[in-house]
């Protein structure tokens, strides 16, 4: 176990089954420590004394990464460089500016029923980012009534977890789906003709530019089959074939297998931000369509690792220049899940 | 006379071009393009020596330079443990990681994406992501474990040469129990043989495990069916995915 510390040190370790609890556990202290105001003690949360020993977060300076407030960024021409083959160059590491996958309505608010005792008040609503639902305008995802307690359901059992599935299956290594990913730490982007890949910390996606049909129907997928293009400064990829089995976050959000997702990132000009405006649309499950809007920022080589949105080490070379390194994000069979179920499981 | 001439001189020089085209492969930045989705036809994940068919292998002649993996005496008795236990103990059985080159010659297709720093090579299986380095880095200075190992890759004509250390041990080589320790070493070289296939040669060296280093060599074929893609293999979520039905009105 002593190779947890280094994998999130230098960002290079071996990863074996049984290990991810922990890295799971320990990443998520961080995030819930850095999440905290300046000058709070970290939080333990649940992470196990190994663990939660190297949870030192920097949040001398939170500054971008936990902002109450974002800029919008306009859709538009887009400026920048380009990459041979036409599109924005947006290639590298990013990640979200507001808050991870504890409450996805209220990013910064925690996930309720959180057992561990946070030593200064929430403060009130308005002095936490906003809900990620930014259409309709409560902030609240229209689940149809069924839907709405279903995931009152997940989001009570979150840390009660007396089923099987009110353990997040992210815990379990599964792919975070969509559009879990962009809240679970730093991801990287890389081009190529005819695609953008996206590498997060847990599961991978193509995204085909090349403009051909989705896959059939009877094809289930975590991450979905992405089908994108570009406008101006913007990405617009459809996502169906939506497996429906991860949940958008803690608090236990989900789509069904019938979810379409329109999904515009939208990039601003100086490469520093974009936004991700994903439209869900699914009649079993919602009223109406809604939206979710995520802030991200870039993050370039030699920015401080934090454990959590940048974990990217410094290449090893000869030259003087700083260069990024990325090395394998593994995630494996795992049963040793975050959220232990409580009694006999089913 | 002279227009005679030059009209021959034309026609060869078309033909020769259209031979030419045919096997030429394909170029990005300079360097031979290995983009594209790949997998060998080969049964080398069964067994990577040569083996008469079995209930659970179709035979094969192995992809073994000189046939025999020469272990060393107490890691071949492991390999004949390994191999007893096969039908339980292979990790691709759990959907882990498949390691390197295992994944390269596994039967189930993997995707190359290519740029001038890099090449990004996705696994089907596991939908596993590796990268080999073609920007000039070494291999970290602290010692890493990764499953796929640490890659760094340069170019020497059109052959991709790729240094690959770093490796955890809980991978490996095939199904019938061929494995390796922390200390395995594999230096690569893929080219292409034409524009559709790849020569794939490896060297794997380990001296916990091998009294010498041996060779591979196998063929990756590209696909080219009309809408391929990859579709993603999160193969290890299978044990799990029944606590996860599609929430449903009740």
């Amino acid at each position: 176990m002593s190779s947890i510390t280094s994998q999130h040190g230098a960002g290079r370790s071996r990863l074996a089954a049984g290990a991810l609890v922990l890295i799971q556990a320990f990443g998520m202290s961080q995030f819930a420590s850095a999440q905290e105001a300046p000058g709070q003690a970290a939080a333990p949360v649940s992470a196990p004394p190994a663990a939660a020993a190297q949870a030192t977060p920097n949040i001398a300076n939170p500054g971008i990464r936990w902002e109450k407030s974002f800029p919008p960024v306009t859709a538009g021409k887009w400026t920048g460089h380009r990459l041979p083959d036409g599109q924005p160059d947006i290639q590298g590491d990013w990640s979200n500016s507001i808050g991870n996958h504890d409450n996805f309505t209220d990013p910064q608010g925690g996930t309720p029923g959180d057992p561990v005792r946070r030593k200064r008040p929430l403060g009130t609503r308005a002095e936490r980012a906003p809900s990620r639902v930014s259409d309709p305008a409560d902030g609240q995802v229209p689940f149809q009534d069924w839907a709405r307690a279903k995931q009152q359901e997940f989001a009570t059992g979150f840390w009660n977890a007396t089923k099987q599935e009110y353990i997040e299956p992210l815990a379990r290594c599964a792919p975070a789906g969509i559009p879990k990913s962009f809240m679970w730490h730093g991801y990287e982007i890389r081009q190529f003709p005819g695609y953008v890949v996206f590498l997060f910390n847990s599961g991978t996606r193509i995204v085909h530019l090349d403009g051909k049909a989705h896959l059939p129907d009877n094809i289930k997928l975590w991450n979905g089959d992405s089908r994108g293009h570009w406008e101006g400064n913007t990405l617009v990829v459809e996502v169906t074939n939506n497996n429906a089995k991860a949940r958008f976050a803690r608090t236990g959000e989900f789509a069904s297998e019938n979810v379409r997702v329109e999904e515009r990132y939208i990039f601003d000009n100086a490469g520093k931000r974009f936004n991700y405006v994903a439209t869900f649309t699914d009649p079993t499950v919602y009223t109406r369509p809604w939206t979710a809007t995520i802030p991200m920022r870039r993050y370039v080589a030699g920015d401080a690792q934090d454990g959590w949105h940048y974990e990217v080490p410094l290449a090893n070379h000869k030259g003087k220049e700083l260069v990024a390194d990325h090395v394998e994000r593994p995630c494996v069979e795992n049963n040793g899940p975050f959220g232990q179920v409580v009694g006999a499981a089913q | 006379m002279k227009s005679l001439r030059t009209s021959l001189l034309l026609w060869t020089a078309l033909l020769a071009g259209t031979a030419v085209a045919a096997d030429r492969i394909p170029h990005f930045d300079g360097k031979p393009d290995f983009s594209g989705i790949w997998q060998t036809t080969s049964a080398a994940d069964f067994d990577l020596q040569p083996h008469s068919t079995r209930k659970d292998a179709p035979p094969g002649v192995g992809i073994v330079a000189g046939n025999v993996i020469p272990y060393l005496p107490t890691a071949l008795e492991q390999k004949k443990k390994n191999f007893a236990a096969r039908a339980q103990e292979d990790p691709r059985l759990k959907c882990w990681t498949l390691g390197t080159p295992r994944g390269i010659y596994y039967p189930e297709p993997f995707q190359i994406f290519q740029r001038g720093e890099d090449l990004t090579v996705v696994f089907e299986f596991g939908h596993s992501v590796r990268t080999i380095h073609t920007n000039g880095t070494e291999h970290p200075t602290e010692k890493g474990e990764f499953w796929l190992g640490d890659s760094r890759g340069h170019w020497e004509g059109d052959t991709l040469v790729v240094d690959v250390t770093d490796f955890e041990d809980e991978t490996w080589l095939d199904r019938a129990g061929d494995f390796h320790s922390t200390d395995m070493h594999v230096i690569e070289r893929w080219k292409f043989l034409d524009a559709n296939t790849i020569d794939y040669q490896a060297t794997i060296e380990d001296p916990q495990v091998f009294s010498r280093p041996w060779d591979i060599e196998v063929f990756l074929y590209r696909h080219r069916e009309k809408d391929f893609q990859l579709i993603e293999n999160y193969c290890f979520t299978l044990d799990y995915d029944k606590y996860y039905p599609v929430p449903a009105a009740q």
